[in-house]
């Protein structure tokens, strides 16, 4: 038994040293079990989305449900300046500086920070150099709100480590993500932040549109990680900027093929 | 014993490989993510700016003839995380850079994430894998 233990400990080593070049496979598992607990009702802190730098779609194409007549049809209108679907003279709201709004906002390779005030919990992103509260106050939803481009939030805590936030009250202008997939004024959307450690939160996203999708779309579980000495970086957008960075490098890149 | 062994190793190494090929899917992107390229050439311009900062850069091709490539960055805020400034690229510098082309075959691509790179003629170098 003690035999077989140190051997599979030696392929752990082994395997590690294999690996990452500057934390090898053992040292990142014993990184990762000594993270300290998560405080309780806490997200405070800058957070970094984890992925491969780039804009993330809401969820993959797979799983976005069929599309009603009107989402169809607006979707047919919305025409990304790049990627797959991408063409020139293409009209992606943010190439115009439009708000992103949220949930795209969410799906950004810069990071936000969460702060907690008396009586809601605020997020800061550095994309656009935007924020929204998110009303922890006991409030319910408003009944007939005034389309915005970040909606209108509230949250609870479910136990002490998770927030449930729902929100509503969005403009229909803004697209779900890079592809174009579009959304109603009665979109609503339920967020669970479960922060895991003091560094992780594990992120769920469920949008719930019958106007535009036959099902909610459930996207795939993100993870956040905190940047203990991170900041926000201004990143407004810059109407002249984008449309020259649009001339000089989007259309050109732009696929040949796109549709 | 034996087997168990080597059963520990392929399940290790198979994490490995799984780990390693995560960030290559870039389902949305212009850019030839799984054919990096690197090219030498003389900086023509530095645009410090949103939503990326750009390089342009004069690059001989095979036949001697110069072209002006554009090559897409990371925001300022990311760039300044990676230890770049404003001032990091000036025109007249010699570099040679990493980085993903435009599938259409136009000289645009992009030097950003884990494998974007620019190495300096004095030997040093500024990468952007730091979100």
């Amino acid at each position: 038994m003690r035999s077989r233990r140190f051997n599979f400990l030696a392929v752990l080593i082994a395997g590690g040293a294999l690996a990452v070049p500057s934390a090898g496979f053992a040292q990142a598992a014993a990184q990762q079990s000594a993270a300290k607990s998560a405080p309780k009702r806490d997200l405070n802190g800058v957070w970094q989305l984890q992925g491969d730098g780039s804009q993330q779609p809401i969820a993959e194409d797979k799983d976005i449900p069929s599309m009603t007549p009107w989402a169809k049809a607006k979707f047919a209108e919305e025409k990304p300046g790049y990627g797959v679907r991408g063409a020139a003279g293409g009209n992606d709201p943010i190439l115009q500086c439009d708000p992103i709004g949220f949930p795209r906002i969410m799906m950004m390779p810069t990071p936000l920070e969460l702060q907690q005030a008396p009586g809601r919990i605020l997020e800061f992103w550095e994309r656009e150099h935007e924020w929204r509260p998110i009303w922890i106050d006991g409030r319910a939803l408003p009944q007939d709100p005034d389309p915005a481009w970040f909606g209108y939030a509230i949250g609870h805590w479910e136990g002490d480590y998770t927030l449930v936030v729902e929100s509503t009250g969005f403009r229909e202008s803004t697209w779900l993500g890079p592809t174009g997939y579009p959304h109603s004024e009665n979109m609503r959307i339920t967020e669970r932040y479960h922060r895991v450690d003091q560094d992780t939160i594990l992120y769920d996203m469920t949008i719930s549109d019958p106007a535009a999708y036959a099902k909610p779309i459930v996207g795939p579980q993100r993870v956040f990680k905190l940047k203990p000495h991170g900041e926000i970086n201004e990143y407004p957008c810059v109407y002249t900027e984008e449309h020259e960075f649009t001339q000089r490098i989007r259309e050109p890149a732009t696929p040949k093929s796109a549709k | 014993m034996k087997l168990k062994l080597a059963a520990s190793f392929i399940f290790a190494a198979a994490l490995l490989a799984a780990g390693g090929t995560a960030r290559a899917h870039h389902g949305n992107s212009a850019y030839d993510e799984e054919h990096w390229i690197t090219l030498s050439g003389t900086v023509t311009e530095f645009v410090w700016a949103n939503p990326h900062c750009q390089i342009f850069l004069d690059v001989k091709d095979d036949k001697g003839t110069v072209v002006n490539w554009a090559i897409e960055s990371q925001s300022p805020g990311i760039m300044r995380r990676n230890n770049w400034a404003r001032t990091s690229v000036k025109p007249g510098d010699q570099i040679t850079i990493t980085l993903a082309p435009a599938k259409n075959g136009a000289p645009v691509g992009f030097s950003g994430n884990k494998d974007g790179k620019v190495v300096f003629s004095d030997g040093h170098v500024l990468k952007m894998d730091i979100r």
